[in-house]
């Protein structure tokens, strides 16, 4: 018997639906940064887009150390004070003349240890996520603070070290790479291998991977530990960039790290935390921020937007995850 | 159960086993063999205590007395993963799936399939693979999906009972424990769950069933195991009994603990 497929009204509505779930925000991106690049006063100028590259790919890298941890279901609202922290500790032994590797050295050991210390407290200690972060926060804060007095390190720092955001590679700029790097790190981590699809379990279903034999505890503190290495990479390069260290450096990412990461979980993988949706909403929020400027919005209007961004993607997403529970 | 099975050494066998919670002693002093290919059904009313025993069985909890022998060898199951790897696999009332993941992903959690990538030590999942066998694992239930992508969440309630029990015999499982397979399941859920069981036990494999429905119970099982206050009061083949027979043995079961 021959089947013919013919597609139904419903059917094309519902392929319609699909496509504007999981790609209907990364289009709405597209257009914000079409609009922008034609309406924006000097927004596609190369200076300009060289700014905005660089400070997405801080951002980025930020946000996606905070996906690796939503995958496993845990939050980490430390990232920012632990890049700072980190930043301070690279940038006190650059300008005590330390060699550049051993900056940068100290700097993702500082964010993996703060990661761990994380992935300890929640999984031993059974301290939640929200709070054992937040107390992590404060204490890397004020070290930040101890270790500064609450003055920057700032000087003629070595190439060796400032390169490692302001070169380029290749003809490459180094951020990019950087940024490059740990996305395809963290994408492969996540869909390639075995501990990614543990994580991705430990995160969807707690109980269901401990039942199927997976160590849930240690995806956990997986994914705070890398949480925190991505913030002690960031930390390096927004201190190699600026050639300067203080304490707060990076706080100014946290909201905007946290947008991004729920607004990439609007796309791609509606109402899951995806690498790829991260890396897009980033350069989404950048550009937004950058175009705001240019278009003469005053300063408070940034806040203002993320935060109806960040309301908005979680009632998208929750909306996203109750309309496929119902769609049996 | 057969002569063959009644003669034959238990598969898994429990002798004097006991599981307190604090000073509320929930199972007492319980043996049970439990042989090959056999379908044992478990009942009992509320509070009977043949959820604790499931627990104790299949690892989720330690017995407080007592031991069990898998082939005759002792064994001690500390977690849920032990029992597994000694081929006792729980299909919980809640199926213990991932509703967003895949098919493929729930089948093979925790067990994926890997493959070498560029180094030897290098393993990356084998996706087309997992596919492939969750494919076939389902097809052995008779369970026709053909997309191995689709999000548990949009499949029936008997189709996720079929992937609970792929991800089992994925695992080779020698015994398979349902726990209440067919409650919260309308009628033609239920005629599909009951037809995976018995798809089950014509494959040879052992099934361990906790239910509160007897007609089911008359329908698949081999042997009833009827609970009360902790305690096995009846273990017999079910042959010649009724849904209203074992309803009154596990009243009388109730009346005898009170």
């Amino acid at each position: 018997m021959s089947v013919t497929t013919v597609q139904s009204p419903q059917n094309r509505r519902a392929i319609l639906s699909e496509i504007v779930g999981h790609y209907g925000t990364a289009i709405a991106g597209l257009v914000l940064i079409a609009f922008f690049v034609t309406f924006a006063p000097n927004f596609a100028t190369p200076v300009n887009i060289v700014n905005v590259i660089k400070d997405t790919s801080f951002l980025a890298i930020l946000a996606i150390g905070f996906t690796l941890a939503f995958t496993v279901a845990e939050l980490d609202l430390s990232i920012a004070e632990m890049a700072s922290l980190a930043a301070v500790v690279a940038g006190w032994l650059v300008q005590s003349q330390y060699p550049p590797l051993a900056a940068v050295a100290a700097a993702l050991a500082v964010g993996a240890a703060l990661g761990a210390i994380n992935g300890y407290g929640v999984t031993r200690l059974r301290v939640p996520s929200l709070i054992m972060t937040l107390g992590t926060a404060a204490v890397a804060k004020g070290l930040a603070f101890m270790i500064t007095q609450g003055v920057a390190f700032v000087g003629r720092w070595p190439v060796g070290f400032t390169g490692l955001a302001r070169g380029t590679t290749f003809g490459l700029p180094n951020l990019v790479l950087w940024l490059a790097g740990v996305s395809l790190f963290a994408y492969g981590l996540v869909k390639w291998t075995r501990t990614g699809a543990h994580m991705v379990a430990t995160g969807e279903a707690d109980e269901a991977a401990r039942l199927a034999g997976i160590a849930t505890a240690r995806m956990k503190r997986i994914g705070m530990l890398l949480s925190g290495v991505c913030a002690g990479i960031t930390a390096v390069l927004l201190a190699a960039n600026l050639s300067s260290a203080a304490p707060n450096m990076a706080g100014d990412y946290l909201l905007y790290a946290i947008a991004a990461v729920l607004l990439g979980m609007t796309m791609f993988e509606p109402g899951k935390p995806n690498i790829g949706g991260t890396l897009f909403a980033a350069i989404v929020l950048k550009v937004l921020g950058n175009g705001l400027v240019l278009m003469g919005a005053p300063y408070y209007v940034q806040d203002i937007v993320l935060g109806i961004i960040i309301i908005g993607s979680v009632a998208f997403s929750a909306s996203a995850m109750k309309k496929a529970a119902f769609k049996v | 159960m057969t002569d063959v099975a009644a003669n034959a050494s238990p598969l898994l066998s429990l002798r004097g086993i006991g599981k307190n919670y604090g000073p509320v002693v929930a199972v007492r002093d319980v043996d049970l063999d439990i042989h090959t290919g056999e379908v044992v059904a478990i009942c009992g009313d509320n509070g009977a205590g043949k959820s604790s025993l499931i627990k104790v069985m299949s690892g989720a909890e330690e017995p407080t007395s007592g031991t069990m022998q898998m082939r005759g060898k002792d064994v001690h199951f500390a977690s849920p993963h032990d029992a597994l790897e000694h081929g006792v696999a729980t299909i919980y009332q809640d199926l213990a799936l991932a509703p967003r993941l895949s098919i493929a992903q729930n089948v093979f959690m925790g067990s994926e399939l890997t493959r070498p990538f560029v180094l030897p030590f290098l393993r990356l999942l084998d996706k087309a693979k997992m596919i492939e066998e969750s494919r076939r694992y389902l097809s052995k239930l008779s369970v026709a999906i053909q997309d191995m992508t689709r999000p548990v969440e949009r499949l029936s309630g008997g189709q996720r009972q079929a992937v609970a029990i792929s991800r089992a015999l994925r695992w080779n499982a020698d015994i398979i424990i349902m726990d209440e397979p067919t409650a919260a399941l309308g009628v033609k859920e239920t005629a599909l769950v009951l037809d995976l069981i018995r798809t089950l036990k014509a494959g040879g494999h052992t099934v361990i069933l906790i239910s509160h429905n007897m007609r089911d119970v008359v329908a698949l099982a081999d042997r009833v195991v009827i609970m009360g206050a902790g305690r096995k009061f009846v273990d017999r083949p079910i042959d010649g009994l009724t849904a209203d027979d074992l309803t009154h043995l596990i009243m009388s079961g109730n009346a005898r603990a009170a």
